[in-house]
Protein backbone atom coordinates (compact mmCIF):
# COMPACT_ATOMS: atom_id res chain seq x y z
CA UNK A 1 0.00 0.00 0.00
CA UNK A 2 2.82 2.36 0.97
CA UNK A 3 4.68 1.65 -2.26
CA UNK A 4 1.54 2.18 -4.31
CA UNK A 5 0.86 5.51 -2.68
CA UNK A 6 4.47 6.53 -3.20
CA UNK A 7 4.19 5.70 -6.89
CA UNK A 8 0.81 7.36 -7.19
CA UNK A 9 2.25 10.38 -5.41
CA UNK A 10 5.05 10.55 -7.92
CA UNK A 11 2.61 10.81 -10.83
CA UNK A 12 0.58 13.29 -8.82
CA UNK A 13 3.60 15.45 -7.94
CA UNK A 14 4.58 15.58 -11.60
CA UNK A 15 1.02 16.60 -12.46
CA UNK A 16 1.03 19.31 -9.76
CA UNK A 17 4.36 20.77 -10.86
CA UNK A 18 3.31 20.87 -14.51
CA UNK A 19 -0.05 22.37 -13.57
CA UNK A 20 1.64 25.17 -11.63
CA UNK A 21 3.71 26.07 -14.69
CA UNK A 22 0.66 25.97 -16.96
CA UNK A 23 -1.40 28.10 -14.57
CA UNK A 24 1.34 30.75 -14.54
CA UNK A 25 0.90 31.39 -18.25
CA UNK A 26 3.46 28.69 -19.00
CA UNK A 27 6.35 30.72 -17.67
CA UNK A 28 7.68 30.67 -14.13
CA UNK A 29 11.05 31.15 -12.44
CA UNK A 30 12.57 28.18 -10.58
CA UNK A 31 12.32 29.71 -7.10
CA UNK A 32 8.54 30.40 -7.13
CA UNK A 33 8.01 27.00 -8.69
CA UNK A 34 9.85 25.40 -5.77
CA UNK A 35 7.72 27.38 -3.34
CA UNK A 36 4.38 26.56 -4.99
CA UNK A 37 5.22 22.90 -5.41
CA UNK A 38 5.48 22.28 -1.64
CA UNK A 39 8.48 20.02 -2.05
CA UNK A 40 11.76 19.99 -0.20
CA UNK A 41 14.72 21.42 -2.12
CA UNK A 42 16.30 18.03 -2.71
CA UNK A 43 13.03 16.44 -3.72
CA UNK A 44 12.23 19.36 -6.03
CA UNK A 45 15.66 19.06 -7.59
CA UNK A 46 15.07 15.35 -8.32
CA UNK A 47 11.69 15.99 -9.90
CA UNK A 48 12.99 18.99 -11.80
CA UNK A 49 15.84 17.00 -13.32
CA UNK A 50 13.46 14.17 -14.17
CA UNK A 51 11.03 16.53 -15.89
CA UNK A 52 13.82 18.12 -17.92
CA UNK A 53 15.23 14.70 -18.84
CA UNK A 54 11.77 13.48 -19.91
CA UNK A 55 11.32 16.67 -21.90
CA UNK A 56 8.15 17.67 -20.04
CA UNK A 57 9.64 21.09 -19.27
CA UNK A 58 12.42 23.21 -20.67
CA UNK A 59 14.45 26.17 -19.45
CA UNK A 60 14.53 29.38 -21.39
CA UNK A 61 16.69 32.41 -20.66
CA UNK A 62 15.46 35.91 -21.50
CA UNK A 63 17.56 38.82 -22.79
CA UNK A 64 18.36 39.91 -19.21
CA UNK A 65 19.75 36.49 -18.47
CA UNK A 66 16.82 35.43 -16.25
CA UNK A 67 15.87 31.79 -16.30
CA UNK A 68 12.26 30.70 -16.86
CA UNK A 69 10.63 27.29 -17.01
CA UNK A 70 8.00 26.40 -19.61
CA UNK A 71 6.08 23.31 -20.56
CA UNK A 72 6.87 21.41 -23.73
CA UNK A 73 4.22 19.77 -25.90
CA UNK A 74 4.90 16.55 -24.02
CA UNK A 75 4.27 18.34 -20.72
CA UNK A 76 0.90 19.61 -21.97
CA UNK A 77 0.10 16.11 -23.16
CA UNK A 78 0.83 14.67 -19.70
CA UNK A 79 -1.54 17.20 -18.12
CA UNK A 80 -4.22 16.32 -20.61
CA UNK A 81 -3.89 12.55 -20.20
CA UNK A 82 -3.13 12.36 -16.47
CA UNK A 83 -6.67 11.57 -15.31
CA UNK A 84 -7.18 8.97 -18.00
CA UNK A 85 -3.91 7.25 -17.10
CA UNK A 86 -4.87 7.23 -13.40
CA UNK A 87 -8.23 5.72 -14.35
CA UNK A 88 -6.42 3.04 -16.36
CA UNK A 89 -4.06 2.22 -13.46
CA UNK A 90 -6.99 2.01 -11.03
CA UNK A 91 -9.28 -0.09 -13.17
CA UNK A 92 -6.53 -2.55 -14.08
CA UNK A 93 -5.16 -2.64 -10.51
CA UNK A 94 -1.65 -1.91 -11.74
CA UNK B 1 -7.85 -36.74 -50.47
CA UNK B 2 -7.68 -38.79 -47.33
CA UNK B 3 -7.08 -36.88 -44.13
CA UNK B 4 -5.29 -38.28 -41.11
CA UNK B 5 -7.77 -39.43 -38.44
CA UNK B 6 -7.20 -36.37 -36.27
CA UNK B 7 -7.68 -33.83 -38.99
CA UNK B 8 -10.81 -31.74 -39.01
CA UNK B 9 -10.64 -28.89 -41.56
CA UNK B 10 -13.33 -26.89 -39.77
CA UNK B 11 -11.61 -27.21 -36.40
CA UNK B 12 -8.25 -26.24 -37.88
CA UNK B 13 -9.88 -23.28 -39.63
CA UNK B 14 -11.48 -22.02 -36.43
CA UNK B 15 -8.19 -22.56 -34.62
CA UNK B 16 -6.28 -20.46 -37.15
CA UNK B 17 -8.94 -17.76 -37.05
CA UNK B 18 -8.99 -17.76 -33.26
CA UNK B 19 -5.21 -17.54 -32.88
CA UNK B 20 -5.07 -14.74 -35.47
CA UNK B 21 -7.67 -12.70 -33.55
CA UNK B 22 -5.91 -13.43 -30.24
CA UNK B 23 -2.59 -12.22 -31.70
CA UNK B 24 -4.24 -9.04 -33.03
CA UNK B 25 -5.87 -8.24 -29.66
CA UNK B 26 -2.70 -8.93 -27.66
CA UNK B 27 -0.64 -6.62 -29.89
CA UNK B 28 -3.42 -4.00 -29.95
CA UNK B 29 -3.40 -3.93 -26.14
CA UNK B 30 0.41 -3.64 -26.17
CA UNK B 31 0.57 -0.80 -28.70
CA UNK B 32 -2.47 1.15 -27.45
CA UNK B 33 -0.95 1.40 -23.96
CA UNK B 34 2.46 2.55 -25.20
CA UNK B 35 1.72 6.26 -24.79
CA UNK B 36 0.53 5.85 -21.19
CA UNK B 37 3.76 4.08 -20.36
CA UNK B 38 5.97 6.50 -22.29
CA UNK B 39 4.45 9.43 -20.43
CA UNK B 40 4.61 7.96 -16.93
CA UNK B 41 7.21 5.16 -16.98
CA UNK B 42 4.91 3.50 -14.46
CA UNK B 43 6.11 -0.02 -13.67
CA UNK B 44 2.64 -1.55 -13.38
CA UNK B 45 1.80 -0.40 -16.92
CA UNK B 46 5.11 -1.80 -18.18
CA UNK B 47 4.41 -5.28 -16.73
CA UNK B 48 0.84 -5.21 -18.01
CA UNK B 49 1.94 -4.29 -21.55
CA UNK B 50 4.78 -6.79 -21.58
CA UNK B 51 2.42 -9.55 -20.44
CA UNK B 52 0.31 -9.02 -23.56
CA UNK B 53 3.37 -8.69 -25.77
CA UNK B 54 4.54 -12.13 -24.61
CA UNK B 55 1.06 -13.63 -24.81
CA UNK B 56 0.87 -12.23 -28.35
CA UNK B 57 4.17 -13.88 -29.26
CA UNK B 58 2.95 -17.15 -27.70
CA UNK B 59 -0.19 -17.03 -29.85
CA UNK B 60 1.96 -16.30 -32.93
CA UNK B 61 3.86 -19.53 -32.23
CA UNK B 62 0.56 -21.29 -31.60
CA UNK B 63 -0.60 -20.06 -35.01
CA UNK B 64 2.60 -21.26 -36.68
CA UNK B 65 2.23 -24.63 -35.01
CA UNK B 66 -1.29 -24.97 -36.40
CA UNK B 67 0.07 -24.02 -39.82
CA UNK B 68 2.75 -26.66 -39.48
CA UNK B 69 0.03 -29.26 -38.83
CA UNK B 70 -1.74 -27.98 -41.92
CA UNK B 71 1.41 -28.51 -43.98
CA UNK B 72 0.94 -32.24 -43.49
CA UNK B 73 -2.33 -32.05 -45.34
CA UNK B 74 -2.00 -29.12 -47.73
CA UNK B 75 1.49 -29.78 -49.01
CA UNK B 76 3.39 -32.78 -50.09
CA UNK B 77 5.71 -32.99 -47.12
CA UNK B 78 5.50 -34.14 -43.55
CA UNK B 79 7.29 -32.46 -40.68
CA UNK B 80 7.85 -35.07 -37.98
CA UNK B 81 6.09 -34.34 -34.69
CA UNK B 82 9.40 -34.44 -32.80
CA UNK B 83 10.62 -31.58 -34.99
CA UNK B 84 7.49 -29.54 -34.18
CA UNK B 85 8.26 -29.90 -30.53
CA UNK B 86 11.93 -29.09 -31.02
CA UNK B 87 11.12 -26.00 -33.05
CA UNK B 88 8.35 -24.59 -30.94
CA UNK B 89 8.49 -25.72 -27.33
CA UNK B 90 11.57 -23.68 -26.35
CA UNK B 91 10.32 -20.22 -27.45
CA UNK B 92 6.70 -21.09 -26.68
CA UNK B 93 7.63 -22.17 -23.16
CA UNK B 94 9.65 -19.03 -22.54
CA UNK B 95 7.17 -16.50 -23.99
CA UNK B 96 4.09 -17.96 -22.36
CA UNK B 97 5.72 -18.46 -18.94
CA UNK B 98 7.08 -14.92 -18.88
CA UNK B 99 3.67 -13.66 -20.08
CA UNK B 100 1.99 -15.25 -17.04
CA UNK B 101 4.77 -13.90 -14.80
CA UNK B 102 4.36 -10.36 -16.08
CA UNK B 103 0.60 -10.50 -15.57
CA UNK B 104 1.20 -11.55 -11.95
CA UNK B 105 3.94 -8.89 -11.56
CA UNK B 106 1.59 -6.17 -12.81
CA UNK B 107 -0.55 -6.53 -9.70
CA UNK B 108 2.05 -7.49 -7.06
CA UNK B 109 5.11 -5.45 -8.11
CA UNK B 110 4.50 -2.79 -5.43
CA UNK B 111 5.34 -5.31 -2.73
CA UNK B 112 8.65 -6.39 -4.22
CA UNK B 113 11.78 -4.87 -5.61
CA UNK B 114 11.26 -4.91 -9.36
CA UNK B 115 14.68 -6.05 -10.53
CA UNK B 116 14.89 -9.15 -8.35
CA UNK B 117 11.40 -10.12 -9.37
CA UNK B 118 12.28 -9.77 -13.05
CA UNK B 119 15.48 -11.80 -12.77
CA UNK B 120 13.58 -14.51 -10.90
CA UNK B 121 10.81 -14.54 -13.52
CA UNK B 122 13.16 -14.77 -16.49
CA UNK B 123 15.28 -17.44 -14.80
CA UNK B 124 12.25 -19.60 -14.05
CA UNK B 125 10.86 -19.07 -17.58
CA UNK B 126 14.18 -20.10 -19.16
CA UNK B 127 14.48 -23.15 -16.89
CA UNK B 128 10.92 -24.27 -17.61
CA UNK B 129 11.35 -23.94 -21.35
CA UNK B 130 14.63 -25.88 -21.23
CA UNK B 131 13.03 -28.66 -19.14
CA UNK B 132 10.09 -28.84 -21.59
CA UNK B 133 12.51 -28.88 -24.50
CA UNK B 134 14.61 -31.69 -23.00
CA UNK B 135 11.55 -33.77 -22.10
CA UNK B 136 9.91 -32.92 -25.46
CA UNK B 137 6.67 -32.46 -23.54
CA UNK B 138 4.28 -29.55 -23.54
CA UNK B 139 2.46 -31.26 -20.66
CA UNK B 140 5.44 -30.60 -18.34
CA UNK B 141 5.21 -26.96 -19.32
CA UNK B 142 1.46 -27.04 -18.71
CA UNK B 143 2.01 -28.49 -15.24
CA UNK B 144 4.62 -25.85 -14.28
CA UNK B 145 2.53 -22.98 -15.66
CA UNK B 146 -0.51 -24.26 -13.73
CA UNK B 147 1.57 -24.17 -10.53
CA UNK B 148 2.70 -20.65 -11.45
CA UNK B 149 -0.89 -19.55 -11.97
CA UNK B 150 -1.87 -21.08 -8.63
CA UNK B 151 0.97 -19.13 -7.01
CA UNK B 152 -0.34 -15.96 -8.66
CA UNK B 153 -3.86 -16.56 -7.36
CA UNK B 154 -2.66 -17.33 -3.81
CA UNK B 155 -0.22 -14.37 -3.62
CA UNK B 156 -2.85 -12.01 -4.99
CA UNK B 157 -5.45 -13.28 -2.51
CA UNK B 158 -3.02 -12.82 0.40
CA UNK B 159 -2.09 -9.30 -0.71
CA UNK B 160 -5.70 -8.26 -1.17
CA UNK B 161 -7.29 -10.19 1.67
CA UNK B 162 -8.82 -7.00 3.07
CA UNK B 163 -10.93 -6.62 -0.07
CA UNK B 164 -14.21 -8.46 0.25
CA UNK B 165 -15.05 -8.75 -3.43
CA UNK B 166 -12.93 -10.20 -6.21
CA UNK B 167 -12.75 -7.51 -8.88
CA UNK B 168 -13.87 -8.09 -12.45
CA UNK B 169 -10.39 -7.31 -13.74
CA UNK B 170 -8.79 -10.03 -11.59
CA UNK B 171 -11.30 -12.53 -12.98
CA UNK B 172 -10.32 -11.42 -16.50
CA UNK B 173 -6.60 -11.85 -15.68
CA UNK B 174 -7.33 -15.31 -14.34
CA UNK B 175 -9.28 -16.19 -17.49
CA UNK B 176 -6.50 -14.94 -19.81
CA UNK B 177 -4.01 -17.24 -18.06
CA UNK B 178 -6.41 -20.16 -17.67
CA UNK B 179 -7.47 -20.04 -21.32
CA UNK B 180 -3.84 -19.95 -22.37
CA UNK B 181 -3.28 -23.14 -20.35
CA UNK B 182 -6.19 -24.78 -22.17
CA UNK B 183 -4.61 -23.66 -25.45
CA UNK B 184 -1.34 -25.22 -24.41
CA UNK B 185 -3.07 -28.43 -23.39
CA UNK B 186 -4.82 -28.88 -26.75
CA UNK B 187 -1.77 -27.94 -28.81
CA UNK B 188 -0.91 -31.51 -29.76
CA UNK B 189 -2.80 -34.05 -31.83
CA UNK B 190 -4.99 -35.97 -31.27
CA UNK B 191 -6.80 -33.28 -29.30
CA UNK B 192 -7.72 -34.18 -25.73
CA UNK B 193 -10.96 -32.19 -25.71
CA UNK B 194 -14.14 -32.57 -27.71
CA UNK B 195 -14.86 -30.27 -30.64
CA UNK B 196 -17.59 -28.45 -28.69
CA UNK B 197 -15.34 -27.70 -25.73
CA UNK B 198 -12.58 -26.47 -28.08
CA UNK B 199 -14.97 -24.05 -29.75
CA UNK B 200 -16.42 -22.87 -26.43
CA UNK B 201 -12.94 -22.20 -24.99
CA UNK B 202 -11.99 -20.24 -28.13
CA UNK B 203 -15.18 -18.17 -27.95
CA UNK B 204 -14.66 -17.45 -24.25
CA UNK B 205 -11.03 -16.45 -24.98
CA UNK B 206 -12.17 -14.04 -27.67
CA UNK B 207 -14.82 -12.56 -25.36
CA UNK B 208 -12.15 -12.01 -22.69
CA UNK B 209 -9.82 -10.25 -25.16
CA UNK B 210 -12.66 -8.08 -26.49
CA UNK B 211 -13.75 -7.07 -22.95
CA UNK B 212 -10.14 -6.26 -21.98
CA UNK B 213 -9.60 -4.23 -25.11
CA UNK B 214 -12.89 -2.38 -24.63
CA UNK B 215 -11.94 -1.53 -21.03
CA UNK B 216 -8.52 -0.26 -22.16
CA UNK B 217 -10.03 1.82 -24.95
CA UNK B 218 -12.04 3.77 -22.39
CA UNK B 219 -8.83 5.07 -20.81
CA UNK B 220 -6.35 5.15 -23.65
CA UNK B 221 -7.31 7.64 -26.33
Amino acid sequence: MGQMNKKRDRLEVIFDVLKIIRDKQNSIKPTPLLRYSNLSSSSFSDYYNELVAKEFIKEITDKKGKKYITLTDKGFEYLEKYKLILGFIDEFEL
Amino acid sequence: MEFPHFFDPFLLGTELLFTTIAVVFCFLIYFRTRESYELTKYEGIKYFRDAFLFFGLSYVLRFLLSLAFLSRIAFDFIIPRSMFVTLFILPLGYFSTIGIFYLIFSSIWKRFKGKNLLILGHTIAILLSIISFLTRSHLILLLFQSVLLLFGIVSNSIMRKSEKKVSQIRILYLLVSLLWLINLWIIDRPRPLSFEIDIISELVSLAVFVILYYKISKWVR
